[in-house]
């Protein structure tokens, strides 16, 4: 049996479309649409004084840690003046000689192919499987983002997605429920116990490379 | 009279990075239930919900020096506290509980056939939700809880609008059939 909603119906839920406009053939659909999204809890929720302290108990024990102010000196930021006392003779010698040096030996590699994507396939064997996503830091975990599409070859998903320079955590989503990491990648802790796979571009010449 | 201006996000953050931890109590204070909705509609209950927000502001603490619009804290603890409810949800294949107190009250004795009605249909629709992807139960969580236009879910979560608008959609053809098998 179809479960689809209609499309015009969506967009009554959406609120992009009235109820008045809404063909009367669709009414009914439509309504019972809106009255199963009108039973959502919207009643506020607050949370008890004590999540403050318990907060600050746990911030002042990280503070206090030597290794997590190690931890938060290492990612934070951090003005450098840096002066220099040069003759005007030898400032015009050292720009000289850069200039020689940019011609003879000459930058080998282009910011612009740095700034570009890499294209990165990602390949995965879920046989049986309805649907197959790759979702990661790279698309905000968005599991629409970025759809496996099935091979010739039976169970086989891949898709090809456009990665920036740098490290990125990801897992896939089989049939929409169940997320897999990446059996040929290496996984991190995510933090909140589950693992991650991991897949890293570095600059190459002329763009980037997956590690 | 001069009345002194309560400190902005930035400048609560600056002192902190400065050495002043106790400044934290005050983002603690100003955000703590800003979220807290959509985190235990997110989760299921109130009590996971207080959790993911605790486990939230340390780690935002942790990572405070990465915070680069200090002025923005709030748009990016919630990304933190966003993450933290998707981990717990893909971590939790058991059925997290439904928030059911208010629905009891609702349903008393005194209550008329139109509130008990629509307190079965509560109860339902959570169940439903229950069996929604975490980015599915996000968007409408952020959509019809919150109440949020597509453009500001787009604001606040770095998605293009056509792909919450997809995710959404796949959401209600979801719970429909969810529904119906519910029902």
């Amino acid at each position: 049996m179809k479960m689809e909603y209609h499309p015009l119906v969506k967009q009554l839920l959406d609120g992009e479309l009235t109820f008045a406009n809404l063909p009367p053939e669709l009414r009914a659909e439509g309504e019972q649409a809106l009255r199963w999204v009108g039973a959502i809890d919207r009643t506020p929720v607050a949370f008890p004084a004590a999540l403050d302290e318990r907060v600050m108990a746990q911030v002042r024990r990280h503070a206090k840690s030597p290794a997590g102010r190690a931890w938060r000196w290492l990612l934070g930021s951090r003005e450098i003046d840096i002066r220099f006392h040069v003759r005007p003779w030898a400032a015009l010698g050292l720009a000289a000689a850069a200039a020689v040096a940019f011609v003879v030996v000459r930058p080998r590699f282009e910011t612009a192919a740095l700034r570009a994507p890499t294209y990165v396939r990602f390949i995965f064997y879920a046989p049986g499987a309805r649907t197959v996503s790759v979702a990661g830091s790279f698309n905000q975990w968005d599991a629409a983002a970025a759809p496996l599409v099935p091979t010739a070859s039976p169970g086989v998903w891949t898709t090809t997605v456009a990665l920036p320079l740098g490290q990125h955590q990801y897992a896939f989503l089989v049939d929409g429920v169940r997320w897999v990491t990446d059996p040929t990648a290496p996984t991190v802790d995510d933090g909140f116990g589950q693992r991650n796979s991991v897949v890293a571009v570095a600059a190459q010449d002329g763009g980037g490379r997956a590690l | 009279m001069r009345v002194a201006q309560p400190l902005s996000d930035g400048e609560v953050v600056q002192r902190i990075l400065a050495g002043d931890v106790e400044q934290y109590a005050v983002l603690v204070k100003r955000y703590r239930d800003r979220y807290a909705r959509y985190a235990a509609r997110m989760l299921g209950s109130p009590d996971a919900a207080e959790d993911a927000v605790q486990d939230a502001f340390v780690r935002a603490y942790d990572q405070l020096a990465q915070c680069r619009e200090p002025e923005k804290f709030a748009g990016w603890f919630f990304l933190i506290l966003r993450n933290r409810c998707f981990a717990e949800r893909r971590r939790s294949h058991r059925e997290a509980r439904p928030l059911g107190m208010q629905d009891e009250a609702i349903a008393g004795p005194d209550r008329s056939d139109g509130q008990i009605e629509r307190a079965e249909d509560r109860r339902t629709l959570e169940r439903a939700l229950e069996r929604l992807t975490p980015e599915q139960r996000d968007v409408f969580v952020l959509k019809h809880v919150e109440e949020m236009s597509y453009e500001e879910i787009a604001a606040l979560t770095g998605a293009s609008v056509p792909s919450l608008k997809m995710r959404m959609h796949r959401a209600y053809d979801r719970l429909r059939a969810q529904l119906k098998e519910l029902s």
